[in-house]
Order: structure tokens, then C-alpha cells, then sequence
């Protein structure tokens, strides 16, 4: 015990750089795995609230037909857990007419609900209120733009077999949760939904009651009520999975009690689906993007151990000389460990708090305390662990092992390892590809986590390539590192000589002998490199997919929709151009087509102008880049792009004619139009996701005769987008609806992957910048700090400053560059291999990788600024007088 | 005769205020060309220090170090003044021959002429079986006549050598000695080493001493 302790005061005496250099590797590892560990737990947590809070409705329960609508009223209300619910019925109308400023008007069917009185204080999430009273008759924006009324206009409900009812209108609204309250309850879950009706006029529920009374006895099948309830969120477990089990187990508890007579729409059972599919992809990023930071902490904090292992190897030998037992040789090793895992490890869980709270402004990123204490307690056990297998585990293993001359001797020609001479670098990489290619032929499902079952599973055997890809790449590395010093010395010496000048050939013999270490440095900055720069391509890659989302979603940065029945041509977006900040306009026809008795979207383009103008991305379609698919309809008029499901539904080769029936424009008849099969289209700029055609608008209005457009894309360049949409707003008037990207932008960039990746990536990027430092100039000056004693001797033998440094900057130049270029390679599998196996991450699957240029310039930048202080700090240190330097060796 | 080293009132401390350590007290000395002086004393006596002084390598704390014959410190190494120390020298990480071409490559001979004296060096010393080893690979006698081939490869007026014997067996050290007057003679150089041991003390016509810090220069074997 004694002598431990005055061994541990010598190496704080004389040993510092050793010391400090070992407890910040253990201090990274500890404080990567705290914040990333309590940021999983609290993000995971966070996932469930963030589910629950966008439910603005938690149960819809349907009465099976015969149901006494307050009899399934009272039997919602006595379940337990129903914080709420009320009554809100379902009107079928056959239609609309109005008579605005003398003009008539209709619309087609839609549906009219009867809402309760305190409704809207109950779900306000399920309104946005537009213009006029907050209560009374309100009617949704759309069926208002397809009557051109507003508040104070009379609108006619056309009942089926019944006279038409008139109701005032007194406020106009928008329902952000159509999806949802329109849905079929009790469709088994994953089937496809009808979309929500066009035509919602709401009225207070008595009224409602008066008008649709007498077509619920004359039609029932028109007439039907739900029962909106809400429930006790604090029950709800804070785990997602747990919480979509218990959320979906009182659902079905409920239709038990009901006893057939109602089932449930369990629209929070639906949101925490989303949300444990999202967590378990979660805790898969985690894995795949979190665990390769920490292991290349650990790796980090063993070479900066190893580095002072043939001075702790000389030391040993040194004390075995003395008489020292391995015993002996062990507690010392591990007093050491223990020294360097407790500063380590307070140093790291100090980081990480302070990390928390500036990032995050919490010190535990959201988790409880329990899951937060854990977390650092189990990054504290891994630092010791770390410690251990850097210092206590190499020391035993020599006293153990190694007789006392062989510890005094270096590795300088020790012969290749086992794994280099069985070449498993290479076996690891052909396995790589070999699952790649496995994983990829089942479609990277990586999560499966289907609604309605309890089960998940998560394909962990995918987990093996990026495994066997990271292991190939660092054993590659330092094959690679080790054959140039080995076989390539004259190489060398004639690449060193801008730095050495006539000492090139010595120099490069030093290295050559040092090549374990130089290959091993190599090795660690090409894989911190790596895990940083793929882990930036992943996130920028990710950022772009979103940015391509939106652009999906919403078509363009702004769109002007015309209101139906408003025929503008494709010349009606001269006046968008005008407008500044616009700089191009997409004119786009929306019809529909019969096909068989399937209608779909009908696209009419301009096949020269839309891949530009709609930023359309090759991964839109298949069998051709968009270029060569708009070419092919550019070439052939009658040509029509149509989605995978038609292609499957219909049969569809190739040159296969297509009988579509579109609207004619002056008959307003159905008439068939030939098409021409050319090519898939699996998304499209504002499209419906499984069925829709794309074909040339020229030919589209010779056949219909009408060039209506139903659409304007509009680019804003640099402009922000919502300006351009404020003024082209101010353009259109009424007569169109005008939306712009930002809003969806917000919407993408609040998705929980959004949030969670966004979290994870802002810490990860962080510590691989850290990492980079530390495998780059930590390493090197702590290299360097052990020869010391060399550059004393080279010192005393005569050497200049700048014949001692063009050693330091050979090896400098030699590890960071080849780290560097063998990182960049390694960084290209890597981010490949990631945005691969995770694509179920990424909507729409990218079609290239994001390069993060940025955040490359700045891993160059740390890597090289770090090494040359490093470098610097080596050199000044060769300017203390070289006696000074050998007495304190 | 100009002296090779000219020692006026040099003094060296270590430390200060309370931990103050004299290491070497007032003392005058000088060398000529040609001289071989061994230079004896306990452990812990100051030789190291003196020789340190001698070399350039460390500052005085007063008094004044110069070198006559040869110029100013800068123009000591690598070239007229040679060194061999107590310990391991060697770089380790350079073979036998390329830790001895190593001085003539500082003092900008190309690789070549640097390797080609080198194994001249260890020819003269019988040393030239070594040549390819690394410094891990042979004995510590071995090495540090290799330190000596290096300093004769270097072609210095003067040799200074500290405790060149101290951590080798008798007949190690009587080889070591042999070879340094050996690498002496060769480059006409004057040759001063420190030592404990009066046997090998006994081989130089010179002998000074050293005892808590103060040098006696009266020649013992007079």
C-alpha cells in the first residue's frame, strides 16, 4: 500500500504528461458515453410526450349500428381511465349550394358534424380557427373556397331523399386532424384510409340533431355518431413501447366492456406506434453512430497508455531487476489505473454535465434521475474499465510473460501479427460486403414493428457489416501503414525530403523501426476521421432527404393552388414571375383519371422545364434518371409516367397503350385518352403516394380541350419563402390558395427521428472533433514526449532546432496526412454503408450522400492545428539544455 | 599553445534560496591539446557537472566557460568537441552505423561520405560485426564502445567522457577505455573523462579530483 502510494506520487511527480494524457482519453470515453446514453434515455422518454402531445384526440368509439349513441356515452365515461368525452355526430351530405353575391354555387357530398358545445375547449388541437365566430355554423376553408362564401353567407345542405336545410355561416376553420377524425374506426390497423372528405360544414350538435334526425331514421346508413374521449397520459409509461401496449390494452379493454356494442379509434395507440417504431430506430442510430464513438474512445485512451508502455515496460524491469514480484509489478500497474479511472472517469461525468447544460440546458438531456445516475454510474465503470485494459492489463500480461531482457527491448522487429499474416483485414471487408449485399436483398428492414402487435423485432444480425466494415478499415490501415514504412523506406525518404532534407534517409529509418507505433497512430486518426466525417455525411445526408421531403410534400419553396372551378392557363404564371423574389414558375394541370374504375391524379407537365423548376431527384423514379424520363416524354407526346402500383395492378410493360377517361373541358363528359406507357414514377411533387400519372400538359389540353392549371410551382432562390408566398398572396386574392414550404420544413424538422438525430448527431459531431484532436495531436506529442530522452542525445550529439524538427514534422506529416487520406476512404464505405443499412431512417431514400464540406474542412482543420501544436510543443521542449533533459530521465 | 578549454571562476548551483545545491564551487581550469586527463571523485562529487560544463551543455551559474582553440559554443558539435555518456546513448531506433554516421549527417556530410566513415570508425574499433544491429540488440559494453566509434567518426580535438565505465563489469571497462585511447589517438584528439574507478584512472598521466564541489587540478600523479 505504501509502495503504491509513492509510486503514484512519483508518476505525478515525474510522469504528468503520461498521466494527464491516459485520464482525458478515459475522460472522453466516459463523458461520450454519459451524454449519449442519458440523452437516449431522456430523448426515448421524450418521444412518448412528444407522441401523446400531437394527439389532439385520443379515442373515437363508433357505435355498431343499433347502438344507443347515450348509452355508449355513458359507458365511455364510466371507463376508468376517460379523463373526457363527448358526442359528435356524423352527417352524410349529398351536397352544397350556395348564392354569394348573386352568383350560385355548389359543391359535391360531404359530411356535417354536430359538435357539443364545449368541444372546442376540450380538443382544441382539432381546429384552427380562420375568420368569423369560434362557435355556431362554421365551415372548413376549403368547402368555403369551393361555394366562394364567408361569414354571413347562406349555405344549403342537400340531404339524401330529404329537402335542403339553410344554415348561416359564422366562422370559417381549418381541421389539421381531418386524417384522423374522418378515419374508419375499427379498420384493422395498417389498412389503407379513405381521405378525409373535401366539404365539412360543423354545426352545434342540438342543430345538428334537428337536420340530420329525420335522415338518420330515413337513411341510418347516412347517419352515424362517435363518442371523442380523452384519457390519463400520467399512467402511460415513459418507455414508448411499454406505453403503445398499455395505450392499445385499454382500447381493447374498453370494446370488452362495450361487449360488441362499439369499437374504439385508438388514435394514441396509433402516435405511440410511430413513436416506439421511431424509438427503436433510435436506439439502432445509437448503435450504429453512438457505440463506434465510445469504442474509439477507449482505443483512444489505450494508445495514449501504450504510449508510455515501453517506458512503464522498462520500469517494470527496472523494479523485476530490484526484486520485484509480479504481484508486486500488478498492484503498482493498478494503482496507476486506478488513479487515471478516477480522475478520468470525474473529469468525463463533469464534461458531460457541463455538455448537457450547454447543449441541452439540462445536465441529464431529459432522463430521470435514476436512468441519468445509471448512466454515469455505467460510463464511470466502463472508464475504469478502459483504464484497466490500457494499463493494468498490458502490465500483468508482461510481468506475466516477458523475461526481463525481452522487456527492456523494443518492438522495432518484432515480425507482422497474427490477423495481418492471416489477412483477416481483408476477410472482414469481403464479409462486410457480403451482409451488405444480404441486408440489402431483404430491403434494409432493419425495425419491424407492426401496429396492432405487441411484437418488435430489430434485425441485429445487419448490425455485422458496418461491425466487420470497421474492423476492416482500421486493420486495412494499419496493414497499409505498416507495408509503406516497412517496404516503401526509400519512398519515403525521397517524400520526406522537403521536410528533412539530408537527413530524409534517417529519418525514414527511424520510422521504419517505429512502425508499430506510427501504423497504430495512423490507424486511430484514420478511424476517428472516419467516424466523424460519417457520422457529418449521415447527418447532412439526413438534413438533405428532409429538405427533399418538403419539397415532395409541398411541390415547390411557395404553391398556388386555384380554387376548383378556376381556369387559369399555364400563361396565368407570367404575373407569379413578376414578383420579386420569384425566380421560376412551374405551371402544373391536376386532373383526375379513370383508370378501369380507379380514379387518380393526373399530372400534366412540361416535360423541359419541370425537372428543373420542380427540383425533382432521380430517386423519384426508376428505370432512368427524372432527366431521361422527361426526355422520353418530351420526345413522345402521348408518353405517361405512372406509379409502381399501376405498373403492378395493370400489368404494364414498356410501350404498353394506357385508356385513360378524363373530364372534357367543353362537355364537362368523361372521354378515353391513349396514353402510352413510358416509364415509373415513384414519387411525385405533391402526389398521393401510391397512385397518380404524370404525362405532358400539352397533350392533355389538345385532348380535354382545356389548359387549365390547377397548380403553380414556384421557385424562390434565395428569398425566404414565405415572404414570396405573402406577396404572391397579395396577388392571387381569394381566387387561390397559397402555401409555401417553411411550415413543412418545421413540421419535418419536429418529427421525433428529426429531433432525436438532430440531438444525438450535435454531440456526436462534437466529440468526434475531440476525438480527432486527441488521436492526432494528443497522441503525437505524448509520442514524442516519450523520446525525449532521444532528442537529448540527438541534442547533445549537435542536432539543430530545425534538424530535431524535421523528425517530428516527418512523423507529424506521415500520420496526419495518411490518417487523413486513409480516413477520407474509410469515411466514403462508412457513410455508404451507414445510409444503406439505415435507410429506413431517411424519407425519401437518398439517391447520393451528403458531403458535409463544412464540417470536413473543420475535422482537416482540428486535426492539423492539434498535431502542429503538438508538434511544436514537442519541438520546444528539445530546447531545454539536453543535461537537463537526461538528469530528469 | 592555445588551450581547447579555458575554465575562469566557474561555478555551478542547482536550485535556489533554501534547496540551493552547490554542485561545483569556484574553479579554474584548462585543457590542452593533446591532454588526457582523467578527472576522479565520489558519487555525487560534481564531476558530471564539470564535464557538463566542459562540453557546453549546461550554463554556468558565475564565472566563465571558452573554448580557445575551437570558437564559440555553437561551433562545438557536431564536429570538434565529442561526448560519451554514463548511460545508453544510443538512439534506439537507428541501426549501429547510422547512430554513428549520425553526428557527420548533423554537421551536413551527405549519407553516403556520413556511412562510409561510420563503418571506418567501427573498423578501427573491431566493431564493424555491429554494424547492422540495433542498439537493443547488443550489450551495454558493446554500446557504449559504439558511442566511442561515434565521437571518433565525429573527428574531435577534444573527447569528454562521463563515467564512460560506470555501468560496465572490469573487463567491459578496461575494453571501453582501450578503445577511447585508441579513438584519441586516431583523431589527435585530448581526451577527458570522469571516473570513480582509480584502476582506470590509473591509465591517464593526468589526474585531477573532484570532493564536494571543489576541483583539485594539482596532478595527482605528480
Amino acid at each position: 500500500m505504501r509502495l503504491s502510494a509513492s509510486w503514484v506520487t512519483g508518476l505525478v511527480a515525474h510522469r504528468r504528461s503520461r498521466l494527464v494524457g491516459a485520464a482525458a482519453g478515459v475522460a472522453v470515453a466516459v463523458a461520450l458515453l454519459s451524454t449519449i446514453g442519458s440523452f437516449l434515455s431522456g430523448s426515448t422518454a421524450a418521444m412518448t410526450e412528444r407522441a401523446i402531445s400531437h394527439v389532439p384526440l385520443d379515442w373515437q368509439v363508433e357505435g355498431k349500428a343499433g347502438t344507443s349513441p347515450s348509452a355508449l356515452l355513458a359507458a365511455v365515461r364510466a371507463f376508468p381511465s376517460v379523463k373526457a368525452a363527448l358526442p359528435v355526430g356524423y352527417g352524410s351530405a349529398a351536397g352544397y349550394t350556395a348564392s354569394a353575391n348573386g352568383a350560385a354555387s355548389s359543391a359535391g357530398p360531404g359530411v356535417v358534424l354536430g359538435i357539443p358545445e364545449n368541444y372546442r375547449a376540450t380538443y382544441p388541437d382539432e381546429f384552427t380557427q380562420l375568420i368569423g365566430a369560434r362557435s355556431g355554423v362554421l365551415i372548413t376553408q376549403q368547402l368555403a373556397a369551393n361555394l366562394a362564401v364567408t361569414v354571413g353567407d347562406r349555405v344549403a345542405i342537400q340531404r339524401t331523399g330529404l329537402p335542403d336545410v339553410s344554415v348561416q355561416i359564422d366562422g370559417v376553420i381549418d381541421l389539421p386532424a381531418a386524417d384522423a377524425l374522418f378515419q374508419t374506426v375499427g379498420a384493422p390497423p395498417g389498412a389503407k384510409q379513405p381521405p378525409p372528405p373535401d366539404n365539412v360544414l360543423l354545426l352545434p350538435l342540438a342543430r345538428w340533431t334537428q337536420v340530420f334526425g329525420p335522415l338518420a331514421a330515413a337513411r341510418p346508413d347516412l347517419v352515424r355518431t362517435q363518442i371523442h374521449a380523452t384519457t390519463d397520459h400520467s399512467a402511460l409509461p415513459r418507455d414508448p413501447t411499454s406505453a403503445y401496449i398499455r395505450a392499445g390494452g385499454l382500447g381493447r379493454n374498453l370494446e370488452v366492456q362495450l361487449q360488441g356494442t362499439g369499437v374504439v379509434g385508438n388514435n394514441l395507440a396509433h402516435a405511440l406506434a410511430k413513436a416506439r417504431s421511431d424509438s427503436l430506430y433510435a436506439r439502432v442510430v445509437f448503435l450504429f453512430l453512438g457505440l463506434p464513438g465510445a469504442i474509439l474512445a477507449g482505443i483512444v485512451t489505450a494508445m495514449v497508455a501504450a504510449a508510455g508502455a515501453e517506458r512503464r515496460r522498462r520500469e517494470q524491469a527496472l523494479l523485476r531487476t530490484r526484486g520485484a514480484t509480479t504481484r508486486t509489478l500488478v498492484g503498482l500497474a493498478s494503482a496507476e489505473t486506478a488513479l487515471v479511472a478516477l480522475s478520468g472517469g470525474i473529469v468525463g461525468l463533469a464534461g458531460a454535465f457541463g455538455i448537457g447544460r450547454l447543449a441541452f440546458g439540462t445536465t441529464g438531456f431529459g432522463a430521470t434521475t435514476r436512468d441519468a445516475v445509471l448512466w454515469s454510474g455505467g460510463a464511470f465503470v466502463i472508464g475504469l474499465l478502459i483504464a484497466a485494459a490500457a494499463i493494468a492489463l498490458p502490465a500483468w500480461r508482461d510481468a506475466r510473460l516477458l523475461t526481463i531482457a525481452e522487456a527492456r527491448r523494443s518492438a522495432a522487429r518484432r515480425r507482422s501479427p497474427l490477423w495481418s499474416r492471416l489477412g483477416l483485414d481483408l476477410l472482414a471487408l469481403a464479409g462486410s460486403g457480403l451482409i451488405l449485399y444480404w441486408t440489402g436483398s431483404n430491403g434494409y428492414k432493419l425495425v419491424l414493428a407492426v401496429e396492432g402487435s405487441t411484437q418488435v423485432s430489430v434485425d441485429y444480425y445487419a448490425f455485422l457489416a458496418p461491425i466487420l466494415l470497421w474492423i476492416g478499415v482500421g486493420l486495412l490501415a494499419w496493414r497499409l501503414g505498416d507495408l509503406m514504412l516497412r517496404r516503401g523506406q526509400g519512398v519515403l525518404a525521397r517524400l520526406l525530403r522537403p521536410i528533412s532534407g539530408g537527413l530524409a534517409g534517417t529519418v525514414a529509418s527511424t520510422m521504419t523501426r517505429q512502425r508499430a507505433r506510427l501504423a497504430a497512430a495512423l490507424t486511430l486518426v484514420a478511424l476517428t476521421v472516419a467516424f466523424a466525417v460519417s457520422t457529418a455525411a449521415f447527418n447532412s445526408t439526413y438534413q438533405q432527404q428532409a429538405e427533399v421531403d418538403a419539397r415532395l410534400s409541398k411541390g415547390a419553396d411557395v404553391v398556388v393552388t386555384e380554387s376548383p372551378g378556376v381556369r387559369i392557363g399555364p400563361a396565368g404564371g407570367a404575373a407569379f414571375a413578376r414578383i420579386p423574389g420569384v425566380t421560376s414558375v412551374e405551371p402544373l394541370q391536376h386532373r383526375f383519371a379513370y383508370i378501369g374504375a380507379d380514379l387518380q391524379d393526373l399530372y400534366g407537365v412540361n416535360p423541359a422545364t419541370i425537372v428543373r423548376n420542380a427540383r425533382l431527384q432521380d430517386s423519384f423514379f426508376t428505370g432512368g434518371t427524372a432527366k431521361q424520363l422527361f426526355a422520353t416524354l418530351a420526345a413522345r407526346q402521348d408518353a405517361i409516367l405512372v406509379s409502381r402500383e399501376a405498373v403492378i395492378d395493370y400489368q404494364l410493360k414498356p410501350g404498353d397503350p394506357i385508356n385513360l377517361r378524363l373530364v372534357d373541358g367543353r362537355t364537362k363528359q368523361t372521354i378515353p385518352v391513349r396514353f402510352t406507357y413510358a416509364g415509373v414514377a415513384l414519387k411525385f411533387p405533391s402526389a398521393p403516394s401510391d397512385s397518380f400519372f404524370v404525362a405532358n400538359a400539352s397533350y392533355i389540353a389538345k385532348t380535354t380541350g382545356s389548359d387549365a392549371v390547377g397548380t403553380f410551382l414556384i421557385q424562390t432562390g434565395s428569398t425566404a419563402p414565405d415572404q414570396v408566398a405573402k406577396r404572391v398572396a397579395a396577388e392571387v386574392g381569394t381566387g387561390a390558395l397559397v402555401s409555401d414550404i417553411t411550415s413543412k420544413r418545421r413540421k419535418i424538422a419536429g418529427s421525433l427521428t428529426s429531433v432525436e438525430l438532430a440531438g444525438l448527431t450535435r454531440v456526436e459531431l462534437g466529440f468526434a472533433l475531440l476525438l480527432v484532436a486527441a488521436a492526432t495531436g494528443l497522441l503525437l506529442w505524448l509520442g514524442l514526449a516519450e523520446r525525449r530522452r532521444t532528442f537529448a542525445i540527438a541534442h547533445a550529439l549537435g542536432a539543430r532546432p530545425r534538424q530535431l524538427g524535421s523528425f517530428i514534422w516527418s512523423e507529424t506529416a506521415f500520420v496526419t496526412a495518411g490518417g487523413l487520406v486513409l480516413g477520407a476512404g474509410a469515411s466514403a464505405a462508412l457513410s455508404y454503408m451507414l445510409v444503406k443499412v439505415l435507410t429506413g431512417v431517411f424519407d425519401p431514400p437518398p439517391t447520393a450522400l451528403a458531403v458535409p464540406w463544412l464540417y470536413l474542412a473543420e475535422v482537416a482543420a482540428v486535426a492539423v492545428v492539434t498535431v502542429a501544436i503538438a508538434g511544436f510543443a514537442a519541438l520546444r521542449s528539445t530546447r531545454k539544455p539536453a543535461v537537463e533533459v537526461l538528469r530528469d530521465l | 599553445m592555445t588551450s581547447l578549454v579555458h575554465c575562469e571562476r566557474v561555478e555551478k548551483t542547482y536550485g535556489s534560496g533554501a534547496a540551493a545545491t552547490i554542485a561545483l564551487r569556484p574553479t579554474d581550469c584548462e585543457i590542452a591539446p593533446g591532454a588526457r586527463i582523467a578527472i576522479t571523485g565520489p558519487s555525487g562529487s560534481g564531476k558530471s557537472t564539470l564535464l557538463h560544463l566542459l562540453a557546453g551543455l549546461d550554463d554556468p551559474t558565475a564565472g566563465i566557460v571558452s573554448w580557445p582553440a575551437i570558437g564559440p559554443r555553437a561551433a562545438l558539435r557536431p564536429g570538434p568537441l565529442a561526448m560519451v555518456f554514463q548511460g545508453p546513448s544510443l538512439l534506439p531506433a537507428l541501426s549501429v552505423i547510422e547512430n554513428v554516421a549520425l553526428p557527420r549527417q548533423l554537421a551536413g556530410v551527405g549519407a553516403a561520405n556520413a556511412l562510409g566513415e561510420a563503418r571506418d570508425a567501427l573498423a578501427r574499433l573491431s566493431l564493424s560485426e555491429l554494424a547492422e544491429k540495433l542498439p537493443e540488440e547488443i550489450s551495454g559494453g558493446q554500446a557504449q564502445r559504439v558511442a566511442v566509434a561515434r565521437v571518433l567518426a565525429s573527428k574531435p580535438v577534444l573527447i569528454l567522457a562521463d563515467e564512460p565505465t560506470s555501468q560496465l563489469d572490469s573487463e567491459n571497462a578496461s575494453r571501453t577505455i582501450d578503445v577511447l585511447f585508441q579513438a584519441a589517438d586516431a583523431a589527435g584528439a585530448a581526451l577527458v573523462i570522469s571516473t570513480h574507478d582509480h584502476a582506470i584512472a590509473a591509465r591517464f598521466p593526468t589526474r585531477w579530483s573532484v570532493a564536494d564541489g571543489i576541483l583539485d587540478t594539482t596532478d595527482l600523479t605528480s
